[in-house]
């Protein structure tokens, strides 16, 4: 271990001169008594675990303890690169680490505690409640390393004023009324704004996997089987490729990032999308929107082919689990655990998603001020139970994702068939997975 | 010439020592990480060169290398003739000068994220003036975010617009060190303003010429926040560069060895490309010194 503390230490040198990235933080805590704990995360866990509208969950925690709470908030993908830098280190300055299930996987795993043990020794309230596929979402080897916060699981949204525009009553039943839709729903309005049809966010895979789903087909199973070249997931990828050669995507769709979805539903430039169920404050938001109101979520339905009869029948969602771990370097591990069961809490959880989470326990959503301000909550607490992860953590996860987004795009830029294009997905993705 | 002595050597160390200190140390480590197989989690583990083994035989890092060669020539000799263009043209008469200075240098002032987002924005397909304008022509739009090469050419002109400035404030410079006694004798003998230019001021400022092409080539292979911010090298990482391929590897697959490798492969180019710089400027010192 000091081996390998050392080499890091060595690697950040190396790597900050080449890239000239990034300051080093001071110590957040002096000698003896802490006056502080750090949390490093991405900033929505602040805003839902503080936020006005629900109320702070860290109030009653830091006036029992006299502690303040630090949040260093990053990016998605800045706030692993960064904790497991500081996590790698001999002596750390992270308290509590904020981690997405498809970051991790075991190799990481040796870098935080086994919360596991921790919740035998002083255990959560109703532990039980919160599902076990998010708790394995973050256990590796049996090693429980994390436990579940938030969970963003899609939904299916589309705008009424267009589909009145364009003559459409009611929300499509199946994946294929939603291809037919997109396509009635790409137009120029009365004032010449263009509509896409669809919006789909490529930075990864996370949209793309629900239109896999919703045919029948999967992308890596979670016993590590690349199945992205089977039917159901090739007819998404010509969905797909189709789409984009129609017009029903944005020409510039393939540097989508949620953003920019978000802003295109926001601004009325694209009619239907796939995001996270949450996404439904965003999108109403008379501040933000053009289109407060007018934008509604629900269920996506599986194609009529896979949904084995049942029309309208919610295809698995997406979803990813975040979940707060405690570096193996952190000094206050007690301290770091009291906030972390404080957070978990069935009042916290419930505060949270008031403040707009996706709430990890059940309980949470038969909270009637949670059922009031999430609209959305009925078609959340109906999917989850069948919702799954983009794809199951191991060491080349980001490669893999990466790889499968290049081959879409290769298909979707008419470089190759779409069959071709995942056939090449599966080729390239299985020498990078772990060996069982 | 003088005999180096140990006094001589003595006096010139602490610039030595620095050098080795902020230069080799790092590009020594740097090396030898690009012979481990390294990430989080994991204890380091010497694989020879198996990291490069992998980049070469990496159709992603060939594309990038050839992506980067062609935008850094474009980039590098774009604003060489910008540079110079503009250099000649303040050298010369023109009204406001210092107004006209400050304004062409404007763009060097601005960080790299704030122009590329500024540029992102004007090619908006939907809302973006230069879209917007050539949408109005008939000449259809650049679709930088689904043709490959068009995503290229911006990210070459958004670091010509950003890097002019340097070249030509090198050259500008120069420019101002040629002798007007020079200027005058050529024009007493009937040289009209491009014999001048070929003949006198050119000639002249053909070091400064090569010192900003040097130092340009050397920081061009380094573009990574023109394309990282405008693509992230797609569609299908066809817009990938070696400083992106390098980040990707570093900071999204966390493959440092990989990431290494790559950067040493990128030392090793830009050393190629600077040497034939190198060797006529260490000549050219020799002669003078003679």
């Amino acid at each position: 271990m000091q081996r390998n503390s050392l080499a890091r230490r060595r690697l950040g040198a190396a790597a900050l001169g080449a890239i000239g990235a990034s300051a080093v933080r001071a110590p957040a805590i002096a000698q003896g008594r802490p006056t502080k704990l750090t949390i490093m995360s991405h900033a929505v866990h602040r805003a839902v675990a503080t936020g006005a509208k629900g109320g702070d969950s860290t109030a009653a925690w830091r006036q029992r303890t006299g502690l303040d709470v630090e949040w260093i908030t990053f990016s998605v993908e800045g706030v692993h690169e960064r904790v497991y830098r500081e996590a790698s280190l001999a002596d750390g300055n992270v308290d509590i680490a904020f981690l997405l299930e498809r970051y991790g996987g075991p190799h990481i795993a040796t870098m935080f505690e086994d919360l596991g043990e921790w919740q035998k020794r002083d255990p959560i309230e109703h532990f039980d409640e919160i599902g076990e596929g998010m708790k394995a979402a973050h256990t590796y080897r049996g090693r429980m390393i994390a436990i579940p916060y938030r969970h963003a699981t899609h939904g299916f949204f589309f705008n009424r004023t267009f589909m009145g525009e364009r003559g459409i009553a009611v929300p499509p039943r199946s994946l294929e009324e939603i291809a037919e839709l997109a396509e009635r729903l790409t137009y120029a309005r009365g004032d010449g704004t263009r509509v896409n049809g669809y919006a789909l966010s490529m930075d990864d895979p996370s949209a793309m996997v629900d239109l896999v789903r919703a045919f029948g087909g999967e992308f890596i199973t979670p016993d590590y089987r690349v199945v992205c070249n089977e039917p159901g997931a090739v007819r998404a990828a010509t969905l797909v490729r189709d789409w984009y050669r129609k017009g029903v995507l944005a020409r510039n769709v393939m540097s989508f990032k949620t953003e920019e979805v978000i802003t295109a539903m926001q601004q009325g430039r694209a009619a239907m999308t796939n995001q996270p169920f949450g996404r439904f404050v965003n999108y109403n938001d008379p501040r933000q929107s053009k289109f407060p109101g007018a934008i509604d979520v629900v269920t996506l339905p599986m194609a009529a082919a896979a949904s084995g009869g049942v029309a309208g029948r919610p295809a698995p969602a997406k979803t990813s689990v975040w979940a707060m771990a405690i570096p193996r370097n952190a000094r206050n591990k007690e301290l770091s655990w009291a906030l972390i069961k404080e957070l978990s809490s069935r009042e916290s959880t419930i505060r949270a998603a008031v403040n707009g989470n996706g709430p990890v326990r059940a309980s949470a959503y038969d909270n009637s001020e949670v059922r009031q301000l999430a609209p959305w909550s009925d078609f959340e607490k109906e999917v989850l139970p069948t919702a799954r992860l983009v794809l199951p953590g191991f060491e080349n996860a980001a490669k893999a994702m990466d790889i499968y987004m290049e081959e879409l795009q290769r298909a979707m830029l008419g470089q190759a068939e779409p069959q071709q294009a995942m056939d090449a997905v599966k080729a390239r993705i299985e020498p990078l997975l772990p060996r069982t | 010439m003088h005999r180096l002595r140990p006094v001589h050597y003595l006096m010139i160390a602490p610039a030595q020592l620095m050098l080795a200190a902020v230069i080799i140390l790092p590009a020594a480590s740097l090396l030898w990480l690009s012979l481990e197989r390294f990430t989080y989690g994991r204890s380091p583990e010497f694989v020879g060169l198996a990291n490069y083994a992998y980049i070469l035989a990496d159709r992603a890092f060939w594309r990038a290398t050839l992506n980067t060669f062609l935008v850094v020539n474009v980039v590098v000799y774009g604003e060489l003739l910008l540079g110079l263009g503009m250099a000649l043209l303040v050298a010369g008469w023109i009204p406001c000068r210092r107004l006209v200075v400050s304004a062409l240098l404007a763009p060097y002032a601005i960080t790299e994220v704030s122009a590329v987002v500024m540029w992102r924005y004007m090619l908006e397909p939907d809302i973006g003036m230069i879209n917007y304008a050539l949408s109005a022509l008939g000449l259809g739009q650049i679709d930088y975010g689904g043709d490959p090469t068009a995503a290229l050419g911006v990210a070459a002109v958004m670091a010509i617009w950003m890097h002019a400035p340097f070249t030509f404030l090198i050259l500008y410079a120069a420019l101002l060190t040629v002798p007007n006694e020079l200027v005058e004798a050529a024009r007493v003998d009937g040289a009209g303003a491009w014999q001048v230019f070929r003949h006198v001021k050119f000639r002249l400022i053909v070091p400064a010429i090569l010192i900003a092409l040097l130092f340009r080539y050397i920081t061009a292979m380094r573009l990574f926040a023109e394309i990282w911010l405008l693509t992230e090298g797609g569609p299908a990482r066809m817009t990938e560069v070696l400083a992106v391929y390098l980040y990707r590897h570093a900071f999204k697959y966390h493959d440092f060895g990989v990431a290494a490798a790559t950067g040493f492969a990128m030392l090793v180019l830009s050393l190629a490309i600077a040497m034939p710089y190198l060797v006529q400027m260490y000549r050219r010192m020799l002669r003078d010194a003679a």
